[in-house]
């Protein structure tokens, strides 16, 4: 009876509760205790849930909402996010920030929640909270770089937030529901919308700025709590609504290939590790663009190990950071000397990430890559295995290499503090006990498991592309040599280009990525159009500023919050205060019942 | 390439200044020694080198013993990953240079320089 009504709480919203709390318990040592073992807490609530039943509903404005919803779809994802959120909060343990401990666990909460989220109108929700939540670990950094990097990412998020709404009220107002159910063509109403707001999420190129800009000017715990959440969201939400969608298939694979490019010559680590995050939600992406259960599977399995390696790698360049001072790679090298636990751990990421035979990511991307081949998509795949020695040359190479080897730095600092390198040893635990062969019970079956589509529970989506579900073994002869092949010989051309000298010597520098665009043209022209309109504007009298006034009158009938345009869906300030309202609506009815 | 001598303000040389010097050894992590007392041997970038070169070989030489399976003809020729995972790492990691000297800018280009957090405790 307990257990059935422990089962109905949505383990994300016991998070941002719990965190949005935490930002008032001053005693440092109290509030930590609480952000450690809330995500525990979460963690058994979600073992208590019934799989593939709608847990806990609401009734608001005569809408159906359906707030806590599991399948075996958003569980791997929700539990990647719940021990994410575990390890962050043992990594922060020897900072006193009150901010950032309870914004962090409110962060990975909404992540949570939205994945548990059976409609529309609740995503939509913990959809914003995760971009209100997150953007205090970027301004919590303090310096200038970061609070102007944070209201850039703060901007794009809510603009995916207002996309989503856009298309939530299409797609309701067409179909009188806001069912999760998936999308069969992109001409669907609201379809557009909703794929954009994932799009900006998942950092699609041309849309994958503000990961680039904010990430490595978060702190040193945000930037490895933003690593985990928002882009696994979005690569989630693309697997709920848009699976088997051909066009995610060539983003994926453009997406795995160009950031190795900006990788090489990026100079600051943690800004490789974006670039690098943004290369593996490609995968991600073609992945659910393939759309076969052994697609969704490799997708899903590939974001979990990913979650997890990532934040290792993100936490190993924050011990870095912390201790060094830099994170750049031009001032650093043999660190090795004085952290050796943090260069083991890091080379366990680096080498799981490159997906090297016996750790996660080699389990997780097999699936991905045979998905790919299976259907026969020729240049993809190519691309793939392009940027698969891609990884191996920025995370599973360079970030090791130039900080922890490589030319001698000189520094000499204190290994990182006991609680960095207690998260950094679990997440390293992680890629390997998920990597291994199945040897007695232990390695990767515990997460094949997991994975939406199996064959005793398959969730909704593996069947919608027709083809079988099918057991994946990825340690088969062919797989282990031919991976091994690909990342030895890319191994050896490390090596020979560095003795030739060929190897492009890390430089400190700025490098620009498509984000120049509005930051300098872009800026400047709204710059010049104000200088302008300061200098014209007075001088508009007569017949110009009647002229002037009735055109913003016309314009304002038509699209002011009261014009012609507002009355379609859901649009103008109302939208916001129905959110607000709702979330209140969404708590009262969830500790009610 | 050399570089230009330094002069200060008034033309006359400045001496550069002398890097500084490596910290000597003695003191280091006694887990460094344990794990990686091997690295600054000086005979160690020629046997990893070696090392990495045999692996090479026998992951070669183990592709011609047996017939892959691959969805495409072409992935079956013997050595196909080997030679599309040296390719692919030299074109990245070559496309660099041009790169570097097409995309790079001075550090504060965008006027916020300041990236260091102010959670950092460095003790360097």
């Amino acid at each position: 009876m307990i257990a059935g009504l422990l089962g109905q709480i949505n383990p994300g919203l016991l998070l941002v509760l719990v965190g949005f709390s935490a930002c008032l318990i001053p005693v440092q040592r109290v509030r930590q205790a609480i952000v450690v073992a809330t995500p525990v807490v979460a963690i058994l609530l979600l073992a208590l849930a019934e799989r593939g039943t709608d847990l806990a509903t609401a009734s608001v404005l005569g809408i159906d909402l359906v707030l806590y919803r599991v399948d075996s779809l958003s569980f791997i994802f929700g539990l990647a996010f719940l021990i994410a959120a575990f390890l962050n909060a043992i990594y922060a343990l020897h900072t006193d920030d009150q901010l950032q401990d309870g914004m962090a666990l409110a962060y990975a909460g909404a992540a949570v929640a939205a994945t548990f989220a059976g409609d529309l109108m609740t995503l939509f929700v913990f959809w914003e909270i995760t971009a209100v939540s997150s953007v205090f670990l970027i301004l919590r950094a303090g310096t200038k770089a970061a609070y102007q990097a944070a209201m850039r990412y703060l901007g794009v998020q809510i603009l995916s937030g207002v996309l989503l709404l856009d298309g939530l009220a299409y797609v309701y107002k067409a179909t009188g529901s806001l069912s999760l159910d998936a999308f069969t063509s992109l001409d669907q109403p609201g379809a557009k919308f909703v794929f954009a707001a994932f799009a900006i999420k998942a950092a699609f190129p041309f849309l994958h700025n503000w990961l680039q800009d904010a990430y490595p000017k978060a702190t040193v715990v945000g930037a490895v709590v933003l690593s985990a959440f928002t882009t696994k969201l979005a690569v989630y939400a693309f697997a709920r609504m848009f699976p088997g969608f051909e066009i995610l298939i060539w983003i994926g694979a453009v997406m795995t290939v160009f950031p190795v490019f900006f990788a090489v010559i990026e100079n600051d680590l943690r800004k490789v590790l974006s670039y690098s995050l943004n290369n593996q939600v490609g995968f991600m992406i073609c992945a659910i663009g393939i759309g076969t259960p052994l697609a969704i599977n490799g997708a899903a399995a590939h974001a979990f190990a990913h979650i997890i390696y990532k934040a290792l790698l993100f936490m190993s360049m924050g011990a870095v950071l912390y201790r060094v001072g830099t994170a750049k790679a031009s001032e650093l090298g043999g660190l090795y000397k004085s952290m050796p636990w943090t260069t083991i751990f890091c080379i366990i990421g680096a080498v799981s990430i490159s997906a090297f035979p016996l750790f996660s990511g080699f389990v997780a991307k097999s699936m991905t890559m045979s998905a790919v081949a299976k259907e026969g998509y020729i240049i993809v795949w190519l691309m793939l295995l392009f940027a698969s020695a891609g990884v191996l040359e920025h995370s599973g190479i360079k970030i090791p290499y130039f900080t922890f080897f490589g030319h001698d730095s000189g520094r000499r600092v204190k290994e990182a503090p006991f609680n960095m390198l207690l998260a950094m040893g679990m997440a390293a635990f992680i890629c390997i006990a998920i990597g291994l062969p199945i040897i007695g019970g232990f390695g990767y079956g515990w997460l094949y498991n997991m994975l939406p589509c199996t064959i005793t529970a398959p969730a909704d989506i593996c069947l919608a592309s027709g083809k079988p579900i099918e057991v994946y073994n990825p340690y088969t002869l062919d797989h282990v040599l031919t991976q091994l092949q690909l990342l030895m010989f890319a191994v050896l051309a490390f090596i020979l280009l560095k003795r030739l000298g060929l190897y492009p010597p890390e430089r400190p520098g700025t490098i620009l990525d498509t984000d120049w665009l509005y930051r300098r043209p872009g800026f400047g022209f709204v710059q010049w159009i104000g200088t302008v309109w300061g200098k014209a504007g007075p001088a508009l009298t007569g017949f110009f500023a009647k002229i002037g006034a009735q055109t913003f009158e016309k314009l304002e009938t038509t699209f002011s919050p009261r014009g012609a345009i507002a009355q379609s869906p859901i649009t103008n300030g109302m939208a916001i205060w129905s959110a607000i309202l709702l979330g209140i609506v969404m708590l009262v009815a969830l500790l009610a019942g | 390439m050399t570089q230009a001598p330094e002069r200060d303000s008034s033309g006359r040389f400045v001496k550069p200044d002398a890097p500084e010097p490596i910290p000597s050894d003695a003191d280091i992590h006694p887990m460094s020694k344990l794990l990686f007392g091997w690295v600054s041997s000086p005979r160690t970038p020629t046997l990893v080198l070696a090392l990495v070169i045999l692996i090479a070989i026998i992951l070669l030489g183990v592709d011609f013993t047996f017939n892959r399976h691959e969805y495409f003809d072409f992935a079956n020729a013997n050595g196909f990953y080997a030679l599309w995972g040296f390719g692919a790492f030299a074109l990245a990691v070559l496309s660099g240079w041009p790169l570097g000297k097409l995309l790079r800018r001075d550090e504060d280009y965008y006027g916020e320089a300041d990236t260091t957090p102010k959670d950092v405790e460095s003790d360097s």
